[in-house]
């Protein structure tokens, strides 16, 4: 990796993405591959003036030492510390920034499904509560390294991958525009503009009609539509959740979700690769999961909890992404999830409900897991309480 | 990009030696325990094999707290002052819960990569303490933690003890340099463990009853005799904890130690091993004792260095230690610095000059006459050639003949 690239992306994840604040403290998270941009980005934190850059490393590998050799105990559990620290990071408003780079499928190949299910850290919903309350300033970025680079391109040599892994990376994150924040900036403005329309509209459901796919999300009548471009701290600091991000999206009614719908990515479940990804909803419930692949992983992720079987969460990606422009499937959430519309099973986002009175609707669990359910030829349309349908999306491009 | 590590992976069977070493004898991981792992980036393979020895053990949890040292460089070089020495406070709560909760903690133990620290500024890096550090030392000094310090060897460390070899030749030699002092080359590692503690404390037990005077060391321009306090006890490194948790805090080790009186040692005495001291090396020493102190530090090179420790504060050119390593120790026939005291501290009799351990006095009354410092430096004194004999009652008693135990 070329440090001038590192730094790039670091100084554009830490003062952009998170925004660091003088005298604040980091955490900077990621997998232990990515440990040179986690370099450059905690010398980027303290460049902003960080009064501390704690950097927690990923292995993935401890998570199959365990299922594999740990006793029952040892499953879901987390050490009393970690819940202290959250609630600790959550009271100071400390910033992170978190590293994402796909996932070694290698790593948790050949486990007992059953207890790689089961073996969820109870630390997760404490974060989710920490970032659903605002009182983190946060962003996840990619970090492009070789093993990833393997997975999203596997018939290149590894350096041609590396290299094509990072070239994409650079112009997904528009790091390849002179003046990268200027153009994210630019195309943040056209997103909040494109929710504001849409929240306006105050449509009662959104329908989805394209190939393998025929389904109708219920929304709150207050549910808003949201991008990273207008996301606020409780304490006022300004922050893009997400970057590369490309996405409006809403919390919809989880009582209100009926038909079919077929994913048109691939997607990544901690480790397990789901494709071909069929659902069936009635009632807001998912009563059908199938899939080509990693179905039995998908079905009991959705058993964890009553919220884990109906959607939190709606969102609406149009064909000016550079995600979707780029047509590689990265194996990754955070590229794949901006490439196309989508839906995710489990927790929804108070902050996309406007009305108190609506908020005790909202979907609650501990998951929450994205899929793809947008292309260009799936055509997404409003639908209003009257009964008015209002095209919204056709070949990709906003109608509103 | 292939990284370091991947060219020179130790081998997977070298990996489960070590960590079954480290998890069932050095620490003892007990069923239901949380162990936290210490390991700087760069020995995941060993990390991870102690892992999977610990969840086999019947381990709750395994927290492996990886650390990279050129992260903290970041600190140094680009931090604000309010960044040099601070961390946050959920850092030291952990501390005092992992207390709370009795875990075991086994440490990844090798010379660190000095370009990590190479050109900082030095009154920064001094200043940069964590007092996180604190909070560790108290769950020692408390005993509420099972804990072991085990040496695993990575490519940075060995360009440092093999210069000269090419880095994957260097690498290999300290892998089994490192093999055959935690004994990974014998059939049953924990067993040629058990039965060397067994050695030991059996020598630590009646050096103690012999309740010497003084130890007399002589030879090659060494004539050096060093009183101990009446109740000063012979140790070796298997401690227990307040639960009754037996474990070995430092792996390899090789020593029965004490604490002395820092009233009584004179005489002149020669390092038979270089010293390395705050990036230094200091060959040659020579050191003179009149009444407990150094009066004169001389070396064929940075004596200096030493003289400027010493004379940190008053204990700082008094003895806080004395130790003893016999020939069947197997790091000093290797004839190397290794430049970890781990290894290097047990590769023959030694004595520091400094704080002093006071587990090692027998009657609390006498806690307050050993030596106090914020300085131990422990440098080799022993070798074959130097007899080493306890003094009681005007009765002379051979203690360590050509490396052999008398007694």
């Amino acid at each position: 990796m070329s440090g001038d690239r590192g730094r790039r992306l670091a100084e554009l994840l830490v003062r952009f993405g998170a925004n660091v604040q003088p005298g604040q403290v980091v955490l900077a998270n990621g997998d232990i591959a990515d440990h040179e941009l986690l370099r450059e980005v905690t010398a980027e934190c303290y460049r902003a003036g960080a009064r501390h850059v704690e950097v927690g490393y990923v292995d993935p590998y401890l998570q199959r030492s365990r299922v594999l050799h740990g006793s029952d105990d040892a499953i879901g559990f987390a050490p009393p510390w970690e819940f202290d620290r959250v609630a600790a990071v959550a009271e100071a408003g400390c910033a992170t920034v978190s590293l994402s780079g796909g996932t070694d499928p290698s790593v948790l190949a050949g486990l007992d499904l059953d207890r790689l299910g089961r073996d969820r850290s109870p630390v997760g919903k404490e974060w989710l509560k920490a970032i659903t309350d605002r009182a983190i300033n946060w962003t996840v970025g990619p970090a492009p390294s070789a093993r990833w680079a393997a997975v999203v391109h596997p018939d290149m040599t590894p350096d041609a991958a590396l290299e094509t892994l990072w070239t994409e990376i650079e112009r997904v994150c528009r790091l390849d525009d002179p003046d990268p924040v200027a153009s994210w900036e630019h195309r943040m403005s056209t997103i909040v503009a494109v929710a504001r329309r849409l929240t306006e509209r105050r449509f009662d459901a959104l329908h989805f009609d394209g190939p393998g796919t025929d389904l109708t999300v219920g929304l709150l009548p207050s549910s808003t539509y949201v991008s990273a471009g207008d996301m606020q701290t409780v304490f006022g600091v300004a922050h893009r959740p997400n970057l590369p991000s490309e996405e409006v999206f809403t919390t919809p009614d989880p009582e209100r979700v009926d038909g079919h719908v077929t994913s048109t990515k691939p997607l990544d479940v901690s480790g397990t690769l789901v494709t071909g990804l069929r659902v069936r909803f009635e009632g807001g419930r998912a009563v059908a999961i199938d899939a080509d692949q990693g179905a039995e992983m998908m079905r009991a992720r959705t058993a964890v909890d009553d919220g884990a079987a109906r959607l939190g969460e709606v969102a609406l990606v149009d064909g000016e992404s550079r995600i979707a422009g780029l047509g590689t499937v990265f194996y990754e959430t955070l590229l794949d999830e901006n490439a196309a519309s989508h839906i995710a099973l489990g927790a929804g986002f108070d902050y996309a409900v406007d009305d108190e009175r609506d908020r005790s609707r909202i979907n609650r669990s501990e998951i929450h897991i994205d899929f793809m359910i947008g292309s260009n030829d799936v055509s997404v349309t409003g639908v209003t309480r009257d009964g008015e349908r209002v095209p919204v999306l056709r070949d990709g491009a906003w109608q509103i | 990009m292939v990284s370091r590590l991947q060219c020179h992976a130790v081998d997977d069977l070298f990996a489960a030696r070590l960590a079954d070493l480290a998890v069932g004898f050095g620490a003892n991981v007990q069923p239901g325990q949380i162990l936290v792992v210490n390991a700087e980036l760069g020995r995941e393979q060993v990390a991870r094999a102690i892992s999977d020895a610990a969840y086999r053990a019947g381990a709750r949890h395994v927290e492996v707290a990886y650390s990279d040292a050129w992260v903290r460089r970041a600190r140094i070089e680009h931090g604000s002052d309010e960044s040099i020495g601070y961390a946050p406070q959920w850092q030291v709560d952990r501390l005092e819960r992992m207390g709370e909760e009795h875990v075991a903690v086994i440490t990844l133990e090798a010379a660190l990569d000095p370009a990590a620290t190479a050109g900082l500024d030095p009154v920064r890096l001094g200043a940069d303490q964590s007092p996180v550090r604190q909070a560790y030392l108290r769950l020692v000094v408390d005993r509420l933690i099972n804990w072991c310090i085990i040496a695993c060897p990575t490519p940075e460390w060995a360009a440092q003890v093999y210069p000269d070899l090419d880095p994957a030749a260097a690498f290999d030699r300290l892998v089994s340099d490192i093999a055959h002092v935690l004994r990974l080359d014998t059939e049953h590692p924990v067993e040629a463990w058990a039965e060397r503690f067994e050695r030991l404390s059996e020598v630590a037990q009646r050096l103690t009853e012999r309740r010497l005077d003084a130890v007399h060391f002589r030879g090659d321009g060494t004539d050096l005799t060093i009183g101990l306090l009446p109740s000063s006890e012979w140790l070796c490194a298997s401690f227990q904890t307040a639960e009754g948790i037996t474990h070995h805090p430092n792996l390899p080790t090789e020593e029965v130690f004490t604490t002395p009186d820092p009233r009584r040692a004179e005489g002149t005495v020669r390092s038979t091993k270089p010293l390395l001291l705050e990036g230094s090396l200091i060959e040659g020493l020579q050191v003179r004792f009149e009444d407990g102190r150094a009066v004169a530090i001389d070396a064929d090179a940075n004596a200096e260095v030493l003289r400027a420790r010493a004379g940190r504060d008053e204990g700082g050119s008094r003895l806080g230690e004395v130790a003893l390593v016999d020939g069947e120790g197997r790091i000093g026939a290797l004839d190397r610095v290794f430049y970890s005291t781990l290894l290097d501290e047990n590769a023959a009799s030694h004595i520091a000059l400094g704080n002093a351990l006071t587990a090692a006095v027998g009657d609390e009354a006498e806690v307050p006459a050993a030596n106090t410092s914020s300085i131990h430096i422990d440098f080799m004194i022993g070798s074959p050639e130097i007899e080493v004999d306890g003094l009681a009652g005007g009765e002379r008693i051979p203690l360590l003949r050509r490396g052999e135990w008398q007694l």
